[in-house]
């Protein structure tokens, strides 16, 4: 017994390797799955070598376009074009944050444990996470090109709708996590319940539910963007046309405002937000819930 | 102080704090974009009650949805469901070398690390739908096209997600690694990935649940799939097909979701 241990201290056994039979499986499962939808796809890989005989061509194309001299016809159109699209995307974008916000406060409210009746925080619920299960694009579909026609206008709504879902439960969330030194203070002092929810609950989210609302601005920024395709406006309609025409060099100078306008917008409200939420104990890791391009 | 009296006389309540200049300032500001941008967009509520009557004849159908219509769509699903994989797979894949490459705590070349940023923000700020229209047409109208985009899409978001999770990792096995003398390959393999493996992994599943469901925007600008098979039956104004396939998308959405945050919380 002892002559063993004093055997291990001078050369300890290497503990046993554990087992990878799991991840064998795992990678196993994984392999099959991608062979399979390779081959489910219907993708006609033939096809895949044209990206590097054609993109270079057209990748050049589109650099020249925007290298072009932007007062020169027909380059000054396409700039002056590309910018009013954007700006109508970046409306587009604003407006449906601002209903989305504007709903999603007494749904958010709604859908607060801490707030409203359980029964009714269900029935919320299930509607926010029907809202954010569907894409934008079917809510512009559905119930707003009938009615409101192609164009923003109908783009904007459906933005605001499919805002509602993320902002609505986001808002929910914060409210289920406030303090409850200053509801009870406020109750204690015998103020009336749309007191205690103005002023208690409300300035306490407050930061945050700025904050979201910043982060899904952003976020519908690109999403207007695929609205477009469907004829809703914006730089999406211009985009797409461009694109049937293959007009490179003004899908070139299209892509170029594209990239350049959204980083700027993106850095400019994500320092707002940063400003916002300084001092709430809450870091921007706690807004992005979920990346840019939903 | 023996009784409490409600309000002391001649104690004035204080004075409500003025406004700061910068909340003044902020919604100011705030107003003054949104009635400029409801002007730019010529934003009106009206239709909805003026052409109410058009859009109820549409919401009418799609209350009445076409089951039968789903025996065509599953052939576009497991093409959706097939492009996903094949995107996520490979998109998460390159993203994790990229993730590795927009770290301070795995790239030690500063430069390297900015380039990297700045291409992933510039590879990220374009949304979906233009990779959907550029790979259109390169390769033409189908799957391939969908697959390619989501591919480079997804490149972009595995890679941010991946790369802040790299930057919180625990510093003491890559001090361990360093004093043993390795190099940047196999800190990162072995000091790195092992830490951020689940929750990488979980990432994978997510992007995976965001391309089934931006598999609409996909295949209404050509990248096939169950996307298609909705635009071409809205252009036929055939609403109850439609609304077949829409609900069809909710319950393929939720069942994945269910499916991805089961194996996410056994993951992390």
């Amino acid at each position: 017994m002892s002559a063993e241990t004093t055997a291990s201290t001078t050369r300890t056994a290497r503990p046993q390797e554990p087992g990878k039979a799991r991840a064998t499986i795992g990678a196993i499962v994984l392999v099959v799955l991608v062979i399979g939808g390779g081959f489910f796809s219907n993708a006609q890989w033939s096809k895949f070598p044209d990206i590097f005989t054609e993109g270079g061509r057209y990748f050049y194309l589109m650099l020249r376009g925007i290298v072009q001299n932007p007062f020169s016809e027909p380059y000054s159109e396409y700039w002056v074009q590309a910018f009013n699209g954007m700006l109508e995307s970046i409306s587009m974008a604003w407006i449906g944050t601002m209903i989305g916000a504007a709903i999603s406060i007494p749904m958010g409210f709604l859908a607060a444990r801490n707030v409203s009746h359980p029964a009714l925080v269900q029935v919320t619920r299930v509607i926010l996470n029907a809202i954010r299960t569907l894409p934008e694009l079917i809510f512009a579909i559905i119930l707003l090109l009938p009615i409101f026609g192609f164009g923003p206008n109908a783009g904007a709504l459906a933005l605001g709708i499919g805002a509602v879902g993320t902002l609505g439960k986001l808002t929910a969330e914060a409210l289920e996590g406030i303090d409850p030194g200053p509801v009870e203070a406020a109750r204690a002092a015998g103020a009336p319940r749309s007191a205690i929810l103005r002023w208690t609950y409300w300035s306490q989210v407050l930061p945050e539910v700025l904050a979201f609302w910043l982060y899904r601005f952003e976020i519908n920024i690109r999403a207007s963007a695929i609205l477009g395709v469907i004829g809703a406006g914006g730089i999406g309609s211009v985009l797409s046309q461009a694109f049937r025409y293959r007009e490179w060099d003004f899908i070139g100078i299209l892509l170029f405002v594209i990239i350049v306008v959204t980083v700027v917008v993106d850095s400019v409200s994500g320092a707002v937000r940063h400003r916002i939420i300084a001092g709430t104990g809450k870091t921007d890791k706690d807004i992005d819930t979920e990346p840019v391009g939903l | 102080m023996t009784v409490a009296s409600p309000a002391p006389a001649g104690v004035a309540r204080p004075k409500k704090p003025a406004p700061s200049r910068f909340l003044i300032a902020g919604l100011a500001v705030t107003a003054a974009i949104t009635v400029w941008a409801a002007w730019e967009i010529d934003f009106t509520l009206g239709p909805l009650f003026e052409n109410f009557a058009n859009g109820w004849v549409v919401v009418e159908q799609f209350l009445r949805p076409n089951w039968g219509y789903l025996d065509n769509a599953w052939t576009a699903w497991l093409e959706t469901i097939s492009i996903a994989i094949v995107a996520s797979f490979f998109g998460v894949a390159v993203g994790l070398i990229f993730a590795y490459m927009a770290s301070n705590v795995t790239n030690r070349s500063t430069r390297l690390y900015r380039l990297t940023k700045w291409f992933l923000s510039v590879l990220r700020s374009l949304p979906d739908v233009a990779y959907v229209l550029i790979f259109v047409a390169l390769v033409g109208v189908g799957s391939l096209a969908g697959i390619l985009a989501l591919f480079i899409f997804n490149i972009g978001i595995a890679a941010k997600l991946t790369s802040e999770t790299i930057d919180a990792v625990d510093p003491g096995p890559l001090e361990a690694a360093d004093a043993a003398g390795n190099g940047t390959f196999s800190r990162a393999r072995w000091a790195v990935q092992p830490q951020i493996l689940p929750n990488f992994l979980s990432y994978a599943l997510y992007i995976f649940e965001l391309n089934i469901r931006s598999s609409v925007v996909i295949g209404y600008a050509g990248g096939g799939g169950i996307g298609y098979l909705i635009q071409v039956q809205f252009a036929r104004f055939n609403y109850e097909n439609v609304s077949a396939i829409v609900i069809s998308m909710f319950l393929v959405v939720l069942l994945i979701d269910q499916l991805s945050q089961y194996l996410r919380r056994r993951l992390v």
